[in-house]
């Protein structure tokens, strides 16, 4: 048997006495988009807080590639691979487009004041490679005119791309999207779901969380079903929407 | 003439003592209201090594900055791990807690009285005792400072501190290390204020604790609210222009008695006027 591209294994969260994650376990391959749907409350950040380190879990383990991420702080998480969007996209609405994106370029030459003040000349090597590096994936998820604009004037779907390019700065294999859709209508909507499935094809692993049925069903090779913080079902798009019982608790809300 | 050499002078100390307020405060987003106890630390930390012959003037100058490095890690540690207004009262707390520091311990500051014939400061074996001498030494130093910090934040390293300004959450998830580059911010402004306490106190030969308490924390702020936050023409614009004001009050027709207080209220006038009608200061931008 082969080692999952991620695993993640009977993780306990309690949030005082609501209990957010009980006994989630579920597996993604790579080079899938495995979509993680459930209703509101599911547990569905709160899984990503707990694989990218920004939650602790009470009990429980993360595996990815083979290895432990257990109790790695999200920085550690980043390098190994795994990168993370935000619900409330985070971006730095005060800095420009392309600085988003040379932000989360890893391993820059300068990030530390005394090698930016006392190697001037390599510093500015440096800084001149990333802005070209992050022009080029800027062009790749469609913002390259807008390279020079100030975050804070783009458009939500521009927003939404712009998380989009700061992930992939990251150089990361596997992406976990959250709600990278939302808000999003007609063309917006059809931009953000050909990206996805243009990464994928260049090998982006992906996990999103997604509430839409229909983006469910075009991007999503796996849907893992989560609910009252427990996996109870995984599955194709057409296994889990075939379930009756799933979309009672999807629609009706009640178990 | 060397009533206005002796402004330039302090004028160019207080730009260094500005750049230091606006990394931190402007840039890194780390609202320090005790950098005029770095500075003093700095200031006595020379006077202490000069006035009892320990070393020399640049020995002297590289162990104030070294000691204002560290002091300032420590006392914007709260600030690494929680941001926002809470660190504000804690450096207010520290601040009262630095003077309370100079104040009494007569021992090594000389308590209320303050250190006096303070050696002036010498380069290589050449003392240099004439304003003119000392305002070159200020104005190298400052440029040295400005360079330093204009390098600085027009760096991957500025970019990261801005976003850790903007949201550390987003930073830390992009895989960047956030505590040790404010750590590294603190460290800079700290070696900043050392270097700016060396040389006020060997310009002005005599250091008490009220060069050093909250009102200079504050009269630190207003030179980066007024010159404007986070840019490195305003940490220079804001320290000359502020320092000049009680020169132009000088020239109004007001009793001497009256002078203090009218000048105290022209500050808190002019700050609260920036703050309504240019907020981003005279060169600079919106903190």
């Amino acid at each position: 048997m082969t080692v999952p591209f991620l695993q993640v294994s009977g993780l306990n969260k309690n949030f005082g006495g609501l209990q957010a994650l009980r006994d989630c376990s579920f597996a993604i391959e790579k080079g899938r988009i495995t979509c993680l749907v459930g209703p509101n409350g599911a547990g569905k950040t709160t899984v990503f807080n707990a694989i990218t380190g920004f939650l602790r879990p009470e009990s429980g383990s993360v595996q990815f590639q083979g290895r432990s991420l257990d109790r790695l702080p999200p920085r550690a998480i980043v390098r190994s691979g795994i990168a993370r969007s935000f619900q409330n996209l985070r971006l730095y609405a005060d800095m420009t487009v392309l600085e988003n994106v040379t932000s989360a370029l890893p391993g820059q030459f300068g990030e530390q004041p005394l090698s930016a003040i006392f190697r001037p000349f390599r510093t500015a090597r440096a800084m001149r490679q990333a802005n070209e590096q992050a022009a080029g994936i800027l062009e790749h998820v469609g913002l390259g005119d807008q390279a020079r604009v100030w975050t804070r004037n783009l458009s939500y779907g521009e927003q939404k791309l712009l998380c989009i390019a700061r992930l992939l700065a990251t150089g990361a294999d596997l992406l976990l999207l959250d709600e990278p859709t939302s808000g999003l209508s007609g063309e917006a909507l059809d931009r953000v779901m050909a990206l996805l499935r243009r990464l994928q094809a260049e090998g982006k692993s992906q996990l999103v969380v997604e509430h839409n049925t229909r983006v469910v069903m075009a991007i999503a090779d796996e849907v893992v079903f989560l609910h009252g913080g427990h996996v109870l079902a995984q599955g194709s798009p057409a296994e889990i929407t075939a379930d009756p019982a799933l979309a009672e608790i999807y629609f009706g809300g009640a178990l | 003439m060397e009533y206005f050499y002796s402004y330039l002078i302090l004028a160019s100390i207080f730009v260094v003592l500005g750049l230091a307020t606006n990394l931190l405060v402007g840039i890194a987003g780390i609202f320090s209201v005790s950098q005029a106890a770095i500075f003093g630390v700095g200031a006595y930390v020379t006077a202490y090594c000069l006035v009892n012959e320990v070393m020399g003037f640049l020995p002297a100058v590289a162990c104030a900055a070294g000691a204002c490095l560290l002091l300032n890690i420590v006392i914007t540690l709260p600030a690494l791990r929680v941001a926002g207004d809470y660190f504000v009262v804690t450096s207010f707390g520290i601040q009262l807690l630095a003077t309370a520091a100079f104040l009494n311990w007569n021992g090594a500051t000389g308590g209320a009285s303050g250190m006096a014939a303070i050696p002036p400061a010498d380069l290589f074996g050449y003392a240099i005792e004439d304003t003119g001498s000392m305002l070159l030494l200020c104005v190298a130093a400052m440029l040295l400072c400005c360079l330093a910090f204009y390098l600085a934040m027009n760096s991957p390293y500025g970019r990261l501190l801005r976003a850790i300004r903007e949201d550390e959450l987003a930073v830390a998830a992009s895989g960047k290390p956030v505590i040790p580059a404010k750590a590294a911010a603190a460290a800079l402004a700290g070696v900043f204020g050392g270097v700016a306490g060396s040389l006020y106190a060997t310009f002005l030969s005599f250091i008490d604790p009220s060069s050093f308490d909250l009102n200079a924390s504050v009269l630190l702020l207003s030179m980066v609210v007024v010159g404007g936050a986070r840019t490195l023409a305003g940490s220079i614009i804001g320290p000359f222009v502020l320092l000049a004001l009680p020169q132009v009050l000088t020239m109004v027709e007001i009793p001497s008695t009256m002078a203090a207080g009218v000048r105290q209220g022209l500050y808190g006038a002019l700050l609260i006027a920036f703050m309504l009608f240019r907020p981003q200061g005279l060169a600079g931008q919106k903190l």
